[in-house]
């Protein structure tokens, strides 16, 4: 690089600190945003890889939902052995509470420490009877340690409270309190019985030294499919799916304020361009080329968007422990919050890109500059040749690189970067829209007249500012939308359209007299029984599914998880037969025959005829797809992935599971007279759940629209720019008003107008379009319908109009006061 | 028309205070047409600025037709300005935003007349614009765009009407149209007319020529 370059460069910046405040502003917002959701996802992954033998509770686990076998351990390999199901507990006639029950063997837990009150030795406190239990648990049966309880046939009395459990994937998931208990007390309940929903986990802890890895590829070989093993690196794949994805979508939320941000770039270097053109024309009329101009430019644009990004890596660090509470409530470990130096430098790279490729568009008009410009004083220059579109490929493909590279993965990053060029394009053409039509309608309040003229005048900003603004209002009022959409889901349904219980574990013995029991203590309607059959997928067509190839598709979830089976004569309601046909009941009678659910044979890879086997407790049953279904998942009926013909699962171990539906007074008095009669029966209140997985989203949208508030922060701070570089004409304009007979309260409505259209047309441009994502998320991710939200558009149209107008008042205040005469006779 | 009394006019520039007006007394009787002369910096626009209300003076009082604005807060000179002055500016001061006819309509829609679209258009072809009308400033010559000021400063037909150097930035045969323009409106409406030049030719048209040298009159005849 060449000395002129270097040395023009910095003359350049020296002098024009004024001028790059806004960008500045603009990219540290930005950036601080990304460093803040880099941070805590960085340090996250760190806390969880730390605390992943103490996540696990051991090196390696062996994970089924059959008994296992007791353990062989190796020379130097302690075992121990957990089992975990969801139970009720009852204090009392009328106080029942669904608890997960978990049974433990001494040697528990082998890596992190449960935290007890009173801090005892863990047997010490379970056993013989005594159970610990966590502290909502008393809250909700009025229980104090020492107290009493039942779970099941099992009378156990309360010896502590438990404080921290390291191995529990909680917070977000859990069905209910968690009572521990010893495993010999777990027999004496009577709640494991064939066909139970228990989770049967087996730990080992290795010598100093081992590998997890080795130790669990030998363990697996000896083992059937079904059960999975193990290491610690893999511990609750579900928690660490859950939070990858939590901060992949919070990094790109973050984006999108870097990307609004990226707008005010433009603008101030668009503006800078503009008034440098003297100067670049002398340059170039002395001898420079256009190239070394660029260059210096480049330079110049690139160290302010360096500062920037460097201010913004501070400020999102400063940031994370204001982000982290909001969502830490979802963990179940403790969050270690520190400088993180993986998501500055990322941040700061993301921080340069992004303005080099906003700055870009602008710098190249410098190649357009004609000397002869020294020459002419003209208001609007005419530059030499076409728009560089030639570049406008490569910006754009640099901007859409960065959004894969921020969201790390090509399907989301595509999506996200499709979904931006799609929302800039619809906002640049609305933007034409509102300009052209500022200059077509003529109002008739002088002051209206005045500032809509203002939106169309000759080197006015509202094209850029109205996408800026648009985009970040696009984005908080998507967020706004879909995350009333599914709340409403989740949990304003109407009494009636969801079941007020899921009843399980009922066993065939049971069932009548369940019936008639639900019968008599005010249900809605009888209750619905199905039976179920717990099982593992064994093989496809004949395949059978191995360890081997568990391990190789890491993700393949379908093939490892458990199948509830059942059997039924007619395809059940919100069910649709969309391939082949529903056996008849000579069909039925020939062989065995199944029905799936079309989504999960997709992902298996079946279709019409093929065969599916599935191990029922140690028993291969094959049968033939006939057909397959599409589910409505929303109904909260009892459905099913897979169903049998009737009689292919006779003999089976068979458990019922009930739908009830009762009105919400009479809940408490159904739940309890079941579980008083059915000890072993245990109850899902479906609100309750519905409730809690609602509070989970709502700690969710917090923390995105904490995120998203990072964008409308960077859309104000371009729309503050754009006036600050306009404040010569404002001031210019203000003062001929004045002259002209204008009062200063007349001034201040016309550039309210301006700015309150601006704010508006941002508002409606922005909502219409997050009402456009909001439906297509809820259509094709989350399959749930669109729900028309006019309150949440309004409210974001007036929100934008507000603020904007705001920023308008603040931003040309002080050329109010301004006599006329001074401003004038400089001009 | 216009009393100014022991009029001054302090500035502060680069920290130093410089008297741009010293003690300066004028009496303008009404429909007079004066011309105020002078070389550059003897004060001659600031005191125009300071009849018109653009700014406020540091000493001595101002009376227009028979108000004091000397005193009056800025809403107030705002308002004074639009009901009797019609102000030229040497260099236009039109607003780039609006075409020529929204330009001139402005003063009529502030006074809040409700034909003022067809007012400024007669007024526009008064000035021998008509086809001018929908093009914005940046599209016309400069003797256009104080044709177009003139039609503004002449739209609500204002008592007092005062010009800072209008032919200062056109060549003479435009100029010429100019001075023409605003003598027509001084005789025809009656208005008081004041007019800031270096151009004794152009000063030699006046009723009364006042010349002021270093912020004080120098002469009056």
């Amino acid at each position: 690089m060449s000395r002129f370059v270097l040395r023009l460069a910095w003359r350049e910046t020296r002098g024009a600190w004024r001028h790059f405040g806004y960008f500045f502003a603009c990219i540290t917002l930005g950036v601080s945003a990304l460093v803040g959701v880099g941070s805590f996802a960085d340090n996250l992954e760190r806390t969880v890889a730390r605390s992943a033998k103490s996540l696990m509770g051991g090196d390696v686990e062996i994970r089924s939902t059959q008994p296992l076998p007791p353990p062989s351990s190796p020379d130097g390999v302690a075992v121990t052995r957990v089992r975990e199901l969801v139970a009720m507990a009852q204090a009392g006639p009328a106080l029942t509470q669904l608890v997960e029950l978990k049974a433990v063997e001494p040697g528990y837990p082998f890596y992190g420490a449960l935290v007890t009150d009173p801090a005892r030795p863990l047997e010490t406190l379970i056993g013989e009877g005594r159970a610990l239990v966590h502290e909502s648990l008393l809250a909700r049966l009025g229980l104090r340690v020492g107290d009493r309880f039942r779970v099941g046939q099992a009378e156990l009395t309360v010896a502590g409270v438990i404080l921290k459990e390291p191995d529990r994937a909680v917070g977000v998931f859990s069905l209910g309190p968690r009572v521990m208990i010893a495993a010999s007390d777990l027999d004496r309940t009577g709640l494991v019985r064939p066909g139970s929903r228990v989770r049967y986990r087996t730990l080992f802890r290795l010598p100093e030294g081992a590998d997890a890895s080795v130790f669990r590829d030998r363990l697996a070989e000896g083992l059937p499919a079904a059960q999975r093993v193990t290491t610690y690196t893999q511990a609750q794949p579900g928690l660490r799916r859950f939070w990858d994805q939590l901060t992949m979508y919070l990094g790109l939320t973050g984006l999108v304020a870097l990307m609004v941000g990226g707008i005010g770039v433009a603008v101030s270097v668009s503006a800078f361009v503009k008034e440098k053109l003297p100067t670049i024309a002398i340059m170039k009329a002395l001898g420079a080329g256009w190239r070394p101009l660029l260059a210096a430019y480049l330079l110049q644009t690139a160290l302010l968007g360096l500062g920037g990004s460097l201010a913004g890596a501070l400020l999102g660090s400063l940031v994370q422990p204001l982000l982290a509470p909001t969502l830490t409530r979802l963990l179940p470990i403790e969050l270690q919050l520190s400088f993180s130096l993986r998501a500055v430098l990322g941040g700061v790279a993301m921080g340069v890109g992004v303005t080099l490729l906003y700055a870009l568009w602008p710098l190249l008009q410098i190649r357009r500059v004609p000397p002869a410009l020294i020459l002419r004083h003209e208001v609007e220059p005419r530059l030499l040749g076409r728009r560089p579109w030639a570049a406008a490929a490569p910006i754009a493909a640099g901007l859409a690189a960065l959004a894969l590279w921020q969201a790390g993965s090509w399907k989301i990053g595509a999506l996200f970067a499709g979904g931006l060029a799609g929302a800039l394009l619809l906002l640049a053409l609305g933007a034409r829209g509102v300009i052209a039509l500022a200059r077509r309608v003529r109002w008739r309040a002088p002051a209206w007249r005045q500032g809509a003229a203002n939106l169309h005048r000759p080197g006015s900003h509202a094209g850029p500012v109205l996408v800026s603004l648009g985009l970040a209002v696009m984005l908080v009022v998507s967020i706004a939308l879909l995350e009333s959409s599914l709340r409403s889901q989740l949990v304003d349904r109407t009494p009636g359209q969801a079941p007020a219980f899921f009843f399980i574990d009922i066993q065939p013995d049971q069932a009548e007299p369940f019936a008639a029991l639900v019968a008599g203590h005010g249900a809605d309607a009888p209750a619905e029984l199905t039976p179920v059959v717990r099982s593992r997928l064994a093989a496809v067509n004949g395949a059978p599914v191995t360890q081997g190839e568990k391990t190789r598709r890491e993700e393949a979830w379908y093939l490892t998880r458990e199948y509830v089976l059942t059997w039924a004569a007619r395809p059940p309601g919100h069910n649709t037969v969309v391939a082949g046909h529903w056996w008849t009941p000579a069909e039925a009678a020939r062989e065995p025959l199944i029905s799936v659910e079309e989504e999960i044979a997709r992902q298996l890879g079946v279709g019409l005829g093929d065969t599916l086997t599935f191990d029922i407790q140690g028993v291969p049953v094959s049968a033939r797809v006939t057909s397959l279904r599409h589910v409505d998942w929303r109904s909260l009926a009892s459905n099913f992935f897979v169903i049998f013909s009737p009689g292919a699962l006779e003999g089976a171990p068979t458990t019922f599971i009930a739908t009830v539906r009762a009105r919400p007074e009479r809940e408490p008095a159904l739940q309890s007279a079941v579980v008083g009669a059915f000890p072993n029966v245990t109850a899902i209140p479906v609100r309750e759940v519905l409730e809690r997985v609602a509070a989970v989203l709502d700690q969710i949208a917090l923390a995105v629209r904490l995120v998203a508030a990072f964008s409308i922060g960077a859309g104000l701070i371009v729309m503050a720019g754009a006036l600050a570089i306009t404040r010569k004409q404002r001031l210019y304009q203000s003062v001929i008003l004045k002259a002209l007979g204008a009062t200063r309260g007349f001034v201040s409505r016309v550039f309210a107008v301006e700015y309150a259209l601006l704010g508006a047309a941002a508002g409606v441009a922005g909502s219409a379009l997050a009402a456009g994502l909001a439906w297509a998320v809820l259509r094709w991710a989350f399959d749930v319908p669109w729900q028309w939200a006019p309150g949440t558009l309004a409210a974001g149209v007036l929100a934008a109009t507000g603020l904007a107008l705001l920023v308008g008042v603040l931003g040309t205040r002080r050329l109010l006061g301004r006599r006329p005469l001074g401003v004038l006779r400089s001009e | 028309m216009i009393s100014v009394s022991s009029l001054s006019m302090r500035l502060t520039s680069g920290g130093r205070a410089v008297d741009v007006l010293t003690d300066v007394s004028l009496e303008v009787p009404a429909g007079q047409f004066v011309a105020i002369a002078g070389p550059s910096g003897s004060g001659k626009s600031t005191l125009l600025g300071l009849i018109a209300g653009l700014d406020q003076p540091t000493g001595g009082r101002i009376e227009v037709g028979g108000v004091t604005i000397t005193g009056l807060d800025e809403d107030a000179l705002a308002r004074f300005r639009g009901d009797h002055v019609g102000y030229v500016f040497q260099s236009f001061h039109l607003i780039p935003t609006l075409t020529a006819l929204e330009n001139v309509a402005v003063p009529l829609e502030l006074a809040g007349q409700g034909d003022a679209d067809a007012r400024a258009a007669a007024l526009l072809t008064e000035v021998g614009l008509a086809e001018r009308a929908h093009h914005y400033p940046v599209q016309l010559s400069g003797g256009e765009q104080q044709r177009v000021a003139v039609a503004r400063a002449l739209a609500r037909r204002p008592p007092l009407l005062l010009a800072d150097e209008p032919t200062g930035n056109l060549d003479s045969a435009t100029g010429k149209q100019i001075i023409e323009l605003l003598v027509g409106a001084n005789r025809r409406l009656g208005s008081t007319l004041v007019l800031v030049t270096h151009d004794a030719a152009l000063a030699a048209h006046a009723d009364r020529v006042v010349t002021l040298r270093d912020g004080r009159i120098v002469s009056d005849e």
